[in-house]
């Protein structure tokens, strides 16, 4: 059964886009014979059990992510597919330093880059997965890439490479010189701030030579990274996210530009290393039908497969389900059942049980919460109560009302009286005397 | 005759000078206050009272810096370590691990560079406290000749090595190329499995993390619940950012071959990177290693703790320090 690898698609003239996948090609295009594996490109992140690519298949078995892969391997070929065996004690230990190094500092690197910049995500990053991915997909994937790439990055207070979201109102001038008569000023800093890119650019800068420069000195003059004559996994992961640093022609090249300028030595060796394993990659060689394959085959050093044509219902899946992701609770509620269902813990008892006493407090501060409602007066009930009472009227207060009662009807009486005098004064009675003088008639 | 030259242009000048008088009052009438309102205004002083005292039970201003940090009042009167990891390195730190004494030349430095050394207080406290909302951080001294907000500011931990060369003390700069990889896996590998281990193994939340971070800051079970809840999704959203899910078996394999390579960098070494007297990359380390070697904290899920027993010289490093700075 020969092994597939599961990878996002080809980029900038490299076989993937994203850095672990670049990472676990050269893995097994140096560790398992040529024949024994499959790459497809694939870019279904929803195939692996851990929702990331790579990831390798082998029969039924998914497995997810470029550490375990390499795991997987020397575990299926009984030690046989290591890259990293026979290392001495030292050269193992900073082997597992300096891919964890790789990763965490060169991960946000490759993130500002190319996913939080405008310029160069709007140009270059977002456009490719247009042609890796079939239609729909693209509108939906590379926002929540971009989404997690700021996410990551956020430590690092460099969100204003992102203009689009940049929330700043432009700053009211309180100068009273009239908009057309003002002189733009040439301050450094306005040169300096024309793009975002510019303006942090000496951060940038820092931050690039703080991850290039113990990787060049780790490898001084020897011909990888932790040894002169043995590709390890380090060396796969360092080229993952080199080349992809130093090989996309982005709109604000400062990585490649600071990689070029101040570590040649890296250059050289993403360059050489590039070209053996991955050769020159074409966008159509990873989508090739079983015609063409032929012709690839000669000149290509990567064993493509074409991925299987999405029919429009797995497309639609795919759609729908990195819509659902994406809308906040149910989003929520779908990665943590993924979660649940990749650590393989059922829910036991004491799940349920949390689940219960949850739903019971849920319900307790549901009450509480309508209890103090009632209590503030922000509901009322219905009215039939106080009706009544009214009708009641002073009855209720005993003997004392009683004699308010008689107060009142006296009152009442007193009122009536008043109005029937009002009635009368009113419209008087006009009393006419008639005389009649009965001699002159 | 110059003044009868000088005239019109004095004229003119005026002139100038009475026109735009007028302007400019003619724009500060729009703005001034009505004259009757203003007589009225006169009428009423404003009044301004002098500061209220601090409540009592304010801290006076201490002689020594106070360091705050998460612990329980009378572990921090002992001076006992610290259960969060990033505290426990800073106060190890200062402690007098990176921090050495430097050249005492002046009383002031003098006074900071024996707190420095041994002296300075620990505070318990927690991260609502903090003007950053991270502990730890430090309060200065307060020195009647600085100025009032130079004296007063607090310091967080990314600011305390700076603060401590500036008042003199000696911090070793590790030179190797080794220092920020192997940094980086005390900082991801490690601290990754650290939080898993103790926020989302629910056996060790339960036993540890429930005492240490939740007890203590309330006594109603509903603001309990809901801060252990919060606790927990916040580890996880951590956790998360770096990876799609969370693999429980990768994390610890991956905090086991940090260990291994820690182990491997330490060698027959006394300190990391073979230096003479313990420097921050040793109270990094400890950080970990004391908190997941200690037996009374009780963990109940113990595979990071194994896998830290297994490298014999990562265990006699933590039992350096801790007899060093916390007399065993």
């Amino acid at each position: 059964m020969a092994l597939e690898l599961h990878v996002w698609g080809p980029a900038f003239g490299l076989p993937s886009v994203d850095a672990h996948c670049l990472a676990a090609i050269a893995y097994l295009q140096h560790a398992v014979p040529r024949g024994k594996w499959r790459l497809i490109a694939s870019s279904n992140p929803a195939l692996s059990p851990t929702n990331e690519l790579p990831a390798l298949r082998h029969g039924k078995d998914w497995i997810g992510g470029f550490r375990n892969i390499f795991h997987y391997l020397a575990q299926c070929s009984a030690g046989e597919w290591v890259l990293d065996a026979g290392l001495s004690e030292q050269a193992a230990a900073d082997c597992i330093a300096f891919s964890s190094f790789v990763e965490s500092h060169g991960q946000p690197l490759l993130d500002l880059s190319l996913y939080v910049s405008t310029q160069n995500y709007t140009a270059i990053t977002r456009p490719v997965y247009n042609t890796i991915q079939s239609f729909p997909l693209p509108y939906l994937t590379p926002p929540t890439i971009r989404a997690a790439a700021k996410e990551r990055t956020a430590y690092l207070g460099l969100s204003s490479l992102d203009i689009d979201s940049d929330d700043s109102v432009p700053k009211d001038d309180k100068s009273i010189i009239p908009e057309s008569l003002r002189k733009p000023r040439a301050t450094v800093s306005n040169v300096l701030a024309s793009t975002p890119e510019t303006a942090a650019r000496i951060r940038l800068d820092a931050l690039a030579t703080n991850f290039f420069e113990p990787l060049q000195l780790l490898r001084g003059k020897k011909r990888f990274f932790v040894s002169n004559d043995q590709f390890t996994s380090l060396d796969c992961l360092a080229l993952g996210f080199l080349s992809l640093m130093l090989l996309p022609e982005l709109l604000q090249p400062w990585l490649a530009k600071t990689m070029t300028s101040k570590f040649p030595d890296l250059c050289a060796f993403v360059e050489k290393n590039k070209s053996a394993c991955f050769g020159e990659v074409e966008l159509q060689d990873a989508f090739a039908n079983e015609a063409a394959e032929k012709r690839t085959n000669e000149r290509d050093l990567l064993p493509w497969q074409a991925p299987a044509r999405g029919s429009p219902l797995t497309v639609g899946n795919a759609f729908f389900t990195s819509m659902a992701d994406n809308i906040p609770i149910i989003g929520q509620l779908r990665r943590n059942d993924r979660m649940r269902q990749f650590s393989n813990k059922s829910a036991d008892e004491t799940t349920a049980w949390r689940r219960l006493t949850m739903v019971g407090s849920i319900v307790g501060a549901v009450g509480l919460f309508i209890g103090f409602m009632f209590h503030q007066g922000f509901i009322t009930l219905p009215p039939t109560h106080e009706e009544e009472e009214k009708r009641r009227g002073l009855d209720d207060f005993g003997e004392a009302g009683a004699a308010l009662a008689a107060l009142a009807s006296h009152m009442d009486s007193e009122a009536n009286f008043q109005r029937m005098q009002e009635q009368r004064m009113r419209d008087p009675i006009v009393e006419v005397d008639v005389e009649v003088d009965p001699l002159k008639a | 005759m110059p003044a009868a030259v000088d005239a019109p242009e004095e004229t003119l000048l005026t002139s100038a000078a009475t026109s735009f008088s007028q302007q400019s009052t003619k724009v500060k009438d729009l703005f001034s206050i009505p004259p009757p309102l203003k007589k009225l205004f006169d009428k009423v002083p404003v009044l301004v009272y002098s500061p209220n005292p601090l409540p009592q039970r304010t801290p006076k201003s201490a002689r020594i810096p106070s360091l705050y940090v998460f612990s329980t009042a009378k572990d921090a009167a002992a001076g006992r370590p610290s259960f969060n990891p990033t505290c426990l390195k800073w106060q190890v730190s200062l402690d007098g691990c990176g921090i050495g004494r430097g050249e005492e030349t002046d009383a002031q430095l003098q006074t900071f560079l024996n707190i420095a050394g041994v002296d300075h207080r620990l505070i318990s406290s927690n991260n609502h406290a903090s003007p950053t909302g991270v502990l730890p951080f430090l309060l200065p001294t307060v020195h009647a000749s600085a100025s009032f907000q130079d004296s007063i500011l607090p310091i967080p931990s990314n600011k305390l090595v700076k603060f401590a060369t500036e008042h003199g003390a000696k911090v070793q700069e590790s030179p190797s190329m080794r220092y920020e990889a192997y940094q980086s896996l005390l900082d991801h590998r490690i601290r990754n499995a650290w939080l898993y281990n103790l926020y989302l193994e629910r056996e060790n939340f339960d036993a540890v993390a429930y005492k240490l971070y939740v007890l203590p800051t309330s006594t109603n079970p509903f603001v309990r619940a809901s801060i252990s809840y919060d606790l927990r999704i916040a580890a996880e959203a951590e956790l998360l950012k770096h990876a799609p899910i969370i693999d429980i078996d990768d994390l610890y394999s991956e905090a086991d071959k940090a260990f291994e390579a820690l182990s491997v960098l330490l060698g027959k070494d006394t300190w990391f990177f073979g230096g003479e007297k313990p420097a921050l990359f040793d109270a990094s380390v400890f950080a970990y290693t004391q908190l997941l070697l200690d037996e009374s904290l009780g963990w109940k899920e113990e595979k990071l703790c194994r896998a830290l027993r297994r490298r014999d010289n990562l265990v006699q490093h933590r039992q350096r320090l801790l007899v060093k700075y916390f007399g065993g």
